[in-house]
This record gives C-alpha cells, structure tokens and sequence, in this order.
C-alpha cells in the first residue's frame, strides 16, 4: 500500500489536519467545531487548506455528475461464469422440485406461502415485469440477452421455454409494428422469468414477461408508473406481463391481443 | 420484490461512485452490472435495518478491487489508461483545471481516493464510509486527510499548472436523489 505516505501526519510546530478535513465535512462535535473555527481565523494556511478541501469537494461533483441515463444500467444476467450459472441452476431446479412436489402433495392446490395473495399488494410478477423494463427496454448496448428476429425466434423460444420448462408462445406483434429483437432469462418469484422485447421502427419498446404463477386473475390488472404501463394477466399456471412506456390506451388493445393469442381470455377484460 | 426497486434506486449513485473509482464509463457499466448482479443474489445476506446504499457500495468496492488485480497492467500515468480519454464535462466548468483534479485523483493511491470519493463526492458520513471500507472511523478520518493533502501535493507540484490556485469556476451540482 502507498498509504503509508502520512501527508496528513502533523509535523513538528504543525497542526493536526484531520480537524481541518472533518470540518468540511462536518463530523466536529459542537466543540470542535468552535475550537476549529476559531483557529481558521487566525491562520490563514489552515483556512487556505479548508478552502482547497472544498474545492476538491466542488471539482469532485462537477466531474462526476450523477448520470442522468439512469436506467442504461443492466440489472440482471449476463458475463455470468458457468459455475454461477450451474448454481444458478441448480437453485431453480430446487425451486421447481419443491414448488412440483408441493403441488403434488396438495394436488395442485398452490400453497399460500409460495406465492404472494393476488388481492394484497400488486402481483409480485407484474412489479417484476414492470422494473425489468424499466431496466432493459432503454438500454442501448445490451437490450437482449439473445438476439432474435423474427426467424431466428424458433431457438429463442426453445431455450427459454427450457428454462421455464413450459413451452412458450411469443405472439407476433408485427401488426402493430413491433418486432421481436430477442429476450432474456431473468429470476422471478418462484423461479426463472422470460423477457421478450420488441422494437418498432421508431426505437419503442415493449416486452412482454412470462414466468409460472398458478392462479388465475379472471381480469386484467393495469400498473402505471412514470408514464410506464404494464397490463398483466395470468392464465393456465403462467403469468403475463406487457410492458411499454405507451399510453394505456395504445397498450391495452395490444395487450388484448397477446392474451388472446397465449390462450387467456380477453373478454374477461372487459 | 421491492429489493429489486431499491436497487434500481441506487442505480445513479453506484454508477456515478463507479464512474468515478474507475475513471473508465465501460469499466464501471460492467461493475454496476456485477454489483446488482451479486446484490440480488443476496439480498438475503441484507440485515433489515442496514444501509442500502452503504451495503451496494461495499459490494461494489469488493468487486472493484477483485477487479483491479486483472486490471493492474495499466499503470497510472499511463497517457492510454481509459481515464486520460475520459470526456470532460461540459461547458459550466473550467475544464482545465478539471483535469488537472481528474488526473491527480487518479494519482492517488486507492486507498485514498476511494475514501476521498466516498466522502467528498458521494457525501457518507464517516461511520458510513467506514463500513463500507471495513475499517475504524479514526482510518477513515486520517485517510482522508492524507487524500486531501495529497491532492493538494499533486495539484501543486504539476508543471503544468504554474502556481495558479484551484478554482471552481462555476459548477452545476447535481442533488443526490
């Protein structure tokens, strides 16, 4: 370490910076305090001192200004060596033994203690799916994990429904002018999460979330949030979420369509 | 559930600690990423009433300094290390001078400028910044001082500089959500 270069060390005849440096950052009890102003005003080196602490201070946050693109950060998944991966792994398929086995045990009754009661707070999966957009749909550098266009989609689909152990749809949104960019495995409540993202010819995003969840809502539930709007809808033992940062008027008929085409029941919806 | 939206709250402050610590937006991208990552994946190692923002940092310190030791063959004065082409800030500022605390910020060793960031720039109280570096709130104190006074060393001895004071010209400081 090169810490050990004392530039703080009081010499002989010189007085103790620390005082000095806890001043501006206002950690001197009362007393201290007083003592310390006190001697600012008769010397003039420590004030000089003082002063260049807080331009220091100044220079540091002009510099470093906090980002304002703050959701171009990714939160989950990606780089992870193999060995997290297999543990990774590993915990999921434990999740699924104990979720098959209970399910097994109370013949498909879902214990409460595994899965969030629909009517207390929103459903668990929605909020998931609503952050998870907010973390990927702006980023720029790594929107998927795996890229997929619409060609492509038949691998995508064939992974992540491995991984979800359910064999998932991805509904074409090309009527509305999205395409699928890819998607991305994520940890959801009880085990892994799907992430779909689609782009439209303007950059817009929408990505629809599909994970286990073994109720199902009759209706259909709307979260907002910052001007982002996910319509979210469980049916045969999966929960869907579709998210866009689109008024709730464009989304919902989009959204009408999805659940139709997994299966769900969109007249329910109204 | 609402771990993962306190993350995303922390998300600014750990990216800029990170921009910062590193001198290197990619760098410090990736180490935000692990840092979410590895916080998600233990969010039950997180005592109730402990502090987040703390507790982010000090995984993010751990990944850092892991990180360095692959990183070590750039040596701080090196003309391509991924600070010296770090974009100044804009206009607001006297960027010269900028640079000068950028570079000397850089210069020092890490063990100070991660206390001095901490501090100075992301505003911890000592206690908090001793938790997150793991040691008393005496070192944390000294530290520091030594930081600042070897700013003022390096800001000083640059021949670049010629004697003239560092100033601020006008800064646009940014609150801390």
């Amino acid at each position: 370490m090169n810490d050990d270069r004392d530039y703080a060390k009081p010499g002989p005849g010189e007085p103790d910076l620390r005082a000095l440096s806890a001043l501006v950052d206002d950690e001197l009890s009362d007393a201290e305090r007083a003592a310390t102003l006190e001697r600012l005003a008769v010397d003039a080196d420590a004030a000089r001192r003082v002063a260049h602490y807080r331009a220091q201070n100044a220079a540091l946050k002009a510099l470093f200004a906090m980002p304002q693109e703050t959701t171009r950060c990714l939160v989950l998944h990606r780089r992870v060596p193999w060995w997290q991966r297999a543990g990774v792994a590993a915990a999921w398929l434990s999740v699924g033994i104990m979720l098959g086995s209970a399910l097994g045990s109370v013949l498909g009754l879902t214990p409460n203690w595994i899965l969030p009661s629909l009517s207390a707070d929103q459903v668990a999966f929605a909020q998931r799916a609503n952050i998870a957009y907010a973390v990927y749909a702006p980023e720029q550098r790594h929107p998927v994990e795996v890229a997929a266009n619409e060609k492509e989609k038949a691998q995508l689909v064939s992974w992540l429904s491995r991984r979800l152990d359910r064999s998932l749809v991805v509904p074409s949104l090309q009527e509305y002018g999205y395409a699928l960019v890819g998607g991305r495995l994520l940890p959801g409540e009880a085990g892994p999460a799907a992430q779909f993202m689609y782009q439209n010819a303007a950059g817009e995003r929408l990505t629809l979330y599909v994970t286990q969840f073994s109720r199902d809502t009759a209706a259909v539930g709307l979260l907002s949030d910052g001007g982002r709007n996910t319509f979210y809808w469980a049916n045969q033992g999966m929960g869907y979420a579709l998210s866009g940062q689109v008024p709730e008027t464009h989304l919902r008929p989009i959204a009408l369509d999805v659940c139709g085409a997994l299966g769900g029941h969109p007249e329910s919806w109204r | 559930m609402s771990f993962e939206a306190d993350i995303v709250v922390w998300l600014p402050v750990m990216k800029r600690y990170a921009r910062a610590l590193t001198g290197d937006p990619a760098w410090a991208d990736d180490l935000v990423q692990d840092t979410a990552e590895r916080a998600l994946s233990r969010w039950h190692a997180l005592r109730p009433q402990s502090n987040l923002r703390a507790w982010l940092l000090t995984i993010l310190r751990h990944l850092y300094i892991d990180q360095l030791r692959m990183h070590r063959e750039i040596a701080v004065d090196d003309e391509n290390a991924p600070w010296s082409r770090m974009p100044a800030p804009p206009g607001e500022v006297d960027t010269l001078v900028l640079r000068d605390v950028q570079r000397a910020l850089y210069r020092l060793p890490i063990e100070q400028r991660e206390v001095l960031l901490l501090v100075g720039l992301e505003e911890l109280s000592y206690q908090e910044a001793a938790i997150v570096l793991k040691v008393p709130v005496g070192t944390v104190m000294s530290r520091l001082s030594r930081a600042r006074e070897h700013m003022r060393a390096l800001l000083a001895e640059d021949p670049c500089r010629k004697g003239s004071a560092l100033k601020v010209v006008r800064t646009v400081v940014k609150s801390t959500p």
